[in-house]
């Protein structure tokens, strides 16, 4: 990534899905370029609404979410790509009757204009991931639950975003290739990227943050960073229990 | 009766051409925006009429009124979008259906309106000749309507697989949300399909006007072709849908050369019913939620 990443910043956000009734409320957090931040809390914190309401896809009923100075609260979903931001949504998301080259070129929808431009972006995301140029032309829905997870984040990473929301990453694959989402989240951080993470993996989250903010009942918790939650998972975890 | 053969599988297969472009827009739209456009006949009994007002009032050959009718239902295809899809797609399964139903009723009380219900043809220069090829006798009306609905059908088949749109489309169909995270505006690339699907009708209208008899009300029997076709090929998928055409036009010819009329209807839903017993995805398809 040639240029410095952007802060994300959350200022005060309401936001829900019926009338009368906020999942999150004024909740504030900062994300800083060249970290991963992470967003803890129980089941029904908001965590995912708020990574929703990030991506612009749940308008935020009070609050800014701004880049830098950018206000991105009014945003259709479709134009943060070219902000900057991708997203990296729960669950599959590779389009499972297209190829695996046809995945990833569709990443570059937002920069197709320039070809040239496209085409190097894919051809440095099958560098990147040399797998996926031998399994290129496979159907993605043929794919193992890693492989599709390869093409999910090649195909976010062919328009450069510098700001990137990860949801839930590791869901549904095995510990080995879960720890590798990981590994590749960091080296994307060491590229100098703004990340915001939402995880349900504590402990996984924990050993990859630089700074974790917990939720709550969609108000913010606690907050710190990584030194001031190793220690403590269990005490935590106990918390959202309530033993 | 042999030597009929070759002629009743080429009458077929210009059929199922043609009843596989009435199929196509009706199937993409299915398949990848999840509209039961039940109203998909009447645009294409319009496209029929479109053909028969061009013939009639300036002479117009069919040909041509097939690729202009492309644009023209194009764009009635976006406005029809616009006006009332965007309405209904994000509503509960029933009102999408009935407010298609309801746009396929206006439309066919228009056209009764505007052209009675007297039952019309388009008689071109080559509607009565014909031609023979490899010793075979084949009217060249048949021949020239079933070869424009290949190239429509070739250029929707190339469209979607080759074409970096018609892959977002493909993509759309697969997974709205993640179409939108790449940065797909589905709301103007829904509009485009819904376009191209009526622009599909339009052709396929001038195409069953080069052949059969129609009136504004010819459109019912038409919309069980066309359910027919997608009901055979599944949803959203051009080669299945051409295949799932060809079927039924080569069963309709093989059928009214060895039985009574009538009885071809029977062996249609009959092949139908099986279909839906055995297979209900269709010959090779998904199941998906519809509005």
């Amino acid at each position: 990534m040639a240029t410095v990443a952007p802060r994300l910043r959350v200022t005060d956000v309401s936001a829900g899905y019926l009338p009368g009734h906020p999942v999150l409320r004024g909740v504030n957090l900062t994300a800083e370029p060249g970290r991963i931040t992470v967003i803890l809390g129980p089941n029904g914190a908001g965590k995912s609404t708020l990574l929703k309401v990030i991506a612009g896809f749940l308008p935020p009923l009070a609050g800014a979410i701004k880049l830098d100075d950018a206000d991105i609260s009014a945003l259709p979903p479709h134009r943060h790509v070219q902000h900057g931001i991708g997203l990296l949504p729960q669950g599959r998301s590779a389009f499972p009757d297209l190829t695996v080259i046809e995945n990833i070129e569709l990443g570059g929808w937002s920069i197709r204009s320039d070809r040239a431009r496209l085409r190097n972006a894919v051809d440095a995301m099958l560098t990147r991931y040399p797998h996926l140029r031998e399994l290129r032309n496979r159907a993605a829905g043929s794919l193992s639950g890693g492989q599709q997870r390869a093409v999910e984040i090649a195909r976010m990473l062919v328009p450069n975003p510098s700001v990137l929301l990860v949801d839930e990453p590791s869901v549904g694959l095995s510990p080995i290739i879960s720890s590798q989402v990981y590994k590749e989240l960091v080296a994307l951080k060491a590229e100098g990227r703004t990340i915001l993470l939402v995880d349900q993996d504590v402990r996984a989250a924990i050993s990859v943050a630089d700074y974790v903010y917990v939720l709550n009942s969609g108000k913010n918790d606690i907050e710190g960073d990584r030194s001031a939650f190793e220690g403590d998972l269990g005490v935590i975890v106990r918390g959202w229990l309530g033993v | 009766m042999l030597q009929q053969l070759p002629v009743i599988v080429m009458d077929g297969i210009l059929l199922g051409l043609i009843y596989a472009i009435a199929g196509l827009g009706l199937s993409l739209v299915l398949g990848i925006m999840g509209i039961v456009n039940v109203a998909h006949s009447a645009f294409i009994m319009l496209g029929s009429f479109f053909a028969f007002e061009l013939f009639r009032r300036m002479g117009v050959d069919p040909i041509a009124a097939f690729f202009l009718s492309f644009p023209v239902f194009f764009a009635l295809g976006v406005l029809v979008y616009r006006l009332l899809i965007t309405r209904v797609e994000r509503a509960p399964q029933t009102q999408g259906l009935v407010a298609m139903f309801g746009l396929m009723v206006l439309i066919e009380n228009v056209g009764t309106i505007a052209w009675t219900t007297d039952t019309r043809v388009i008689t071109a220069a080559y509607t009565n000749t014909s031609v023979v090829i490899g010793g075979l006798r084949l009217v060249h009306v048949k021949l020239i309507a079933g070869l424009l609905a290949l190239l429509l059908i070739t250029a929707f088949w190339a469209f979607l697989r080759f074409t970096l749109v018609g892959r977002a489309i493909r993509a759309m169909g697969q997974n709205r949300e993640a179409a939108t995270t790449i940065g797909v505006n589905v709301a103007q690339l829904s509009a485009l399909m819904f376009g191209l699907g009526i622009a599909c009708a339009g052709a396929a209208g001038v195409a069953l006007a080069m052949i059969f008899p129609f009136s504004p009300n010819t459109q019912v029997q038409w919309l069980a072709w066309a359910f027919l076709v997608v009901i055979l090929g599944g949803l959203g998928n051009v080669a299945n849908t051409l295949v799932a055409g060809l079927v039924v036009g080569l069963i309709q010819t093989a059928c009214t050369a060895f039985m009574p009329f009538d009885y071809v209807y029977l062996v249609l839903y009959v092949l139908l019913a099986v279909v839906l017993v055995a297979r209900r995805e269709g010959l090779s398809g998904t199941v998906r939620r519809t509005i």
